[in-house]
């Protein structure tokens, strides 16, 4: 059973994500209307949406702790919001703003909070090693911490992911894989690049726990999750977790998405994790007037987040040269090299 | 017949193409012509490439040859090595070069060596196209070029073409090339909606097919003052420097369209004339093609130069935020000042 | 071809996406300048209507005589790119 006040918390966490990445998504069209420029605007660069994700990233880190290590893909908004990341500062890194999450360097694909053990890379695969060290941290240090990698199911197919699964599993690490299927990477249809329906299979070929559960219940990823993270905190191993998830948008804003059937895209929009969570939240007797409030909240921390964040400094060009080293050794560059230094001789 | 064919190409002197349909065009041509032509890569059949590298292929040439393939870049570009080894000559796309990274065994122990190690009884005829460089903000992940990175590694053919006419001759070349050939095509000169490109990499493109020799830069400006070796993006940069400069200094803009081979040749002849030397880079500027490029000249012809100067991306991975991506990578003004310190006057 | 010297309006009512519903494009890219042969089906320029790019194929072979909206320009939809002059 799952106590009404995790359910709420769930819910504001996934109503944030939805209210804040349609601002996003508001923010990022701003000069780039009616000619799509993707360097235009208040927001450049690629910019990946996980509208229809939202029950994966809440019903997950609804079992994490600030001290338990995330590693999130290209697509990992709802996942930060789940985990606790500074929501402000966050926001300011995808402005590319100097008091963003790491002042501008990194960008919507790139977040970093250290707070709360946050991290992603865009390379499809590669935040499993990373959290399998987390996982293999916790064991030699004997906490009770885990680590869990998300990943898109277009990720499964890659050598850092199976890898990864055969290293958290022999050494027994706490560790959670957690797969969000939402039928498509970019334009190609999982029955197109793979035989197994079921990714949670992949499991069985490395002797750990695997499961598959369909997100449009939030309170099923809930109680999965509970089981994974469950066994990895108590010293019983790694697990992949497998999430039916929608993708409600294209790929990347901008994707004109003219692969995908017109049925497969209203599909995804009529399913919606959200309004089943609420009904859930109703049914356990929680009244529109909570409803209504978890939803302000959700929307004023939005707009809080954005408000500030477009209002930070932009960083100074010559932030570029730093950070490459937290201790750079000498004789490396630090500073462009001014081209007086090494000019001609006439 | 023949009649017909020059009244055709003469009227085709009138069409100019995007370098992406140019090189589609290439490929297409090789593709009819040979049956063992195939291309593989992720989103390259539906989608038609996310940089357009294979737009309308699908529809002429189906599944079986324009393959979409599962994230698993070791196993596909592997896969190329080895049906190149049957003979076959596939084509296999990298989708941004960043991602070399997951299968770099297959392109440097394996496609690049085994020719080598085989004592040439066995070669490698495929091409592996990536696309690559900045300018749009997509942070460090995304952005890069590694020219050099490739042109270190010996066995491989290295091409970077920067117009619509070298895209399609080079491409050509590449194709019915016997060893292995890495294509590089930067992003920002496809000719892509949402990506803008400069004025210059739009040109006339003869319908019918034609070769590109490997190791023949191009002069794309003459000029009697100071020579600017460059490649790719940088091509227009540097020819709009040289615009910029024309009162004053007298540019020539040399176009490498090959890092492997590399014509030391025409730029020899260059410096000869101009006696300053100008190399300008969008990749990283240790260990990379700026200091390669003076290395050959100070070998081979030291009492030609008076001045040289380098510009190239310091020695940071790529930021997000726009005033420090623009920092970093080279600009016009960059190439126009590095060419007035060379001449002397600041 | 009509044998008369009228002009050929080159037009994009016909070639804009079924599910967009903005009126505005841009003309990304010619593929022809003023003055240029072009022949009949043959791709002569691309504009791109909420991100999606659609090629404009020439209306009839002939001279391009006029381009109404040059590359990044915006159109209304119904707005006339360029003439063409049969051969
Ligand atoms: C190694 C590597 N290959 C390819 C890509 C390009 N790419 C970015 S997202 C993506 C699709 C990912 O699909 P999936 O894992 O299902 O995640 P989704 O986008 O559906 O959330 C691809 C191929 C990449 N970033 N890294
Ligand atoms: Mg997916």
């Amino acid at each position: 059973m799952v106590a009404v006040n995790e359910l709420q918390e769930m819910y504001e966490n996934m109503v944030t994500a939805r209210q804040y990445e349609e601002r996003l998504q508001e923010e990022y069209l701003e000069g780039k209307q009616p000619a799509f420029d993707i360097s235009a605007g208040p927001i450049p660069g690629e910019l990946h949406l996980a509208a229809g994700h939202e029950a994966a990233g809440a019903g997950v880190c609804q079992h994490l702790r600030d001290d338990d290590t995330v590693t999130a893909p290209h697509r990992p908004h709802h996942v930060a919001i789940a985990k606790g990341v500074d929501l402000k500062r966050m926001t300011a890194e995808i402005f590319g703003r100097e008091s963003g999450l790491s002042g501008g360097k990194g960008g919507h694909m790139h977040l970093f909070d250290p707070n709360v053990k946050f991290a992603c890379s865009g390379i499809i695969a590669e935040g499993c090693p990373p959290a399998v060290g987390a996982g293999l941290a916790a064991k030699q240090r004997n906490t009770d911490s885990v680590a869990v990698a998300f990943l898109g199911e277009g990720a499964i197919d890659q050598g850092a992911f199976l890898e990864s699964l055969n290293l958290a599993s022999v050494q027994d690490l706490p560790v959670v894989f957690v797969v969000e299927d939402n039928d498509w990477a970019i334009s190609m249809p999982k029955e197109r690049v793979t035989d197994v329906e079921n990714g949670a299979q992949r499991a069985d070929g490395f002797g750990l726990h695997g499961a598959r559960v369909d997100a449009d219940d939030a309170v099923a990823v809930y109680d999965a999750a509970r089981d994974a993270v469950g066994r990895a905190r108590d010293g019983n191993g790694p697990s992949l977790l497998e999430v039916q998830v929608h993708r409600r948008m294209g790929h990347f804003m901008g994707d004109p998405e003219a692969y995908r059937p017109d049925e497969d895209k209203d599909a995804a929009q009529q399913r919606d994790s959200i309004e089943r969570l609420e009904a859930d939240l109703r049914a356990n007797g929680v009244d529109d007037e909570t409803i209504d409030d978890l939803r302000s909240r959700a929307h004023d921390r939005v707009e809080e987040a954005i408000e500030w964040a477009k209002d930070q400094p932009e960083p100074d060009p010559d932030d570029a040269y730093e950070d490459v080293f937290v201790n750079p050794p000498s004789g490396v560059t630090d500073s462009e090299p001014s081209t007086a230094d090494t000019g001609g001789d006439d | 017949m023949a009649q017909q064919e020059d009244n055709a190409s003469d009227q085709q002197a009138d069409r100019s193409l995007t370098m992406s349909r140019a090189m589609v065009e290439a490929i297409a041509h090789e593709m009819r012509a040979n049956d063992e032509v195939f291309y593989m890569g992720e989103d390259v059949a539906d989608y038609g490439g996310i940089f357009d590298s294979t737009q309308g292929l699908l529809e002429e040439f189906g599944r079986d040859r324009i393959m979409d393939v599962p994230i698993s870049e070791t196993a596909y570009l592997g896969a190329a090595v080895g049906a190149a080894q049957e003979g076959m000559r596939p084509i296999a796309e990298l989708m941004f070069v960043d991602f070399f990274g997951v299968a770099m065994d297959q392109i440097y122990n394996q496609m690049a060596k085994n020719t080598y190690m085989s004592g040439g009884s066995v070669n490698v005829p495929m091409v592996l196209t990536a696309a690559v460089g900045g300018t749009y903000n997509d942070a460090a992940q995304h952005s890069q070029t590694l020219y050099g990175t490739f042109a270190h590694l010996p066995g491989m053919k290295v091409v970077v073409p920067s117009t619509a006419y070298d895209a399609k001759g080079l491409m050509h070349n590449a194709i019915r090339d016997d060893d292995p050939v890495v294509y590089m095509f930067h992003k920002r000169l496809m000719g892509i909606g949402w990506l803008p490109a400069p004025d210059g990499p739009k040109t006339g493109v003869p319908e019918d097919d034609y070769t590109i020799p490997f190791g023949s830069a191009d002069v794309k400006r003459e000029g009697a003052d100071v020579t600017i070796v460059t490649l790719g993006l940088h091509v227009h940069r540097a020819l709009e420097a040289a615009a910029d400069l024309a009162d004053d200094i007298d540019v020539e803009v040399v176009d490498l369209r090959t890092l492997v081979p590399l014509d030391t040749e025409t730029i020899l002849d260059s410096v000869a004339k101009t006696g300053h030397l100008v190399v300008v880079d969008e990749d990283y500027r240790s260990y990379g093609v700026t200091g390669e490029i003076i290395a050959s000249v100070a070998e081979a012809a030291l009492d030609d130069l008076e001045a040289v100067e380098r510009v190239a991306l310091p020695d940071v991975p790529i930021p997000y935020a726009r005033p420090m991506e623009d920092e970093v990578i080279p600009g016009t003004d960059d190439i126009t000042e590095a060419v007035r310190t060379a001449r002397g006057d600041e | 071809m009509s044998g008369t010297d009228d002009r050929v309006a080159v037009e994009t009512s016909d070639r804009w996406p079924d599910d967009a519903d903005e009126t505005v494009g841009v003309v990304v890219n010619w593929f022809a300048a003023e003055g240029g042969h072009v022949a009949e089906g043959d791709a002569i320029c691309e504009f791109q209507v909420e991100k999606v790019s659609v090629d404009v194929p020439a209306p009839a072979t002939g001279t391009l005589e006029e381009i109404a909206v040059g590359e990044d320009e915006e159109f209304e939809r119904g707005h006339r790119l360029a003439w063409i002059r049969p051969a």
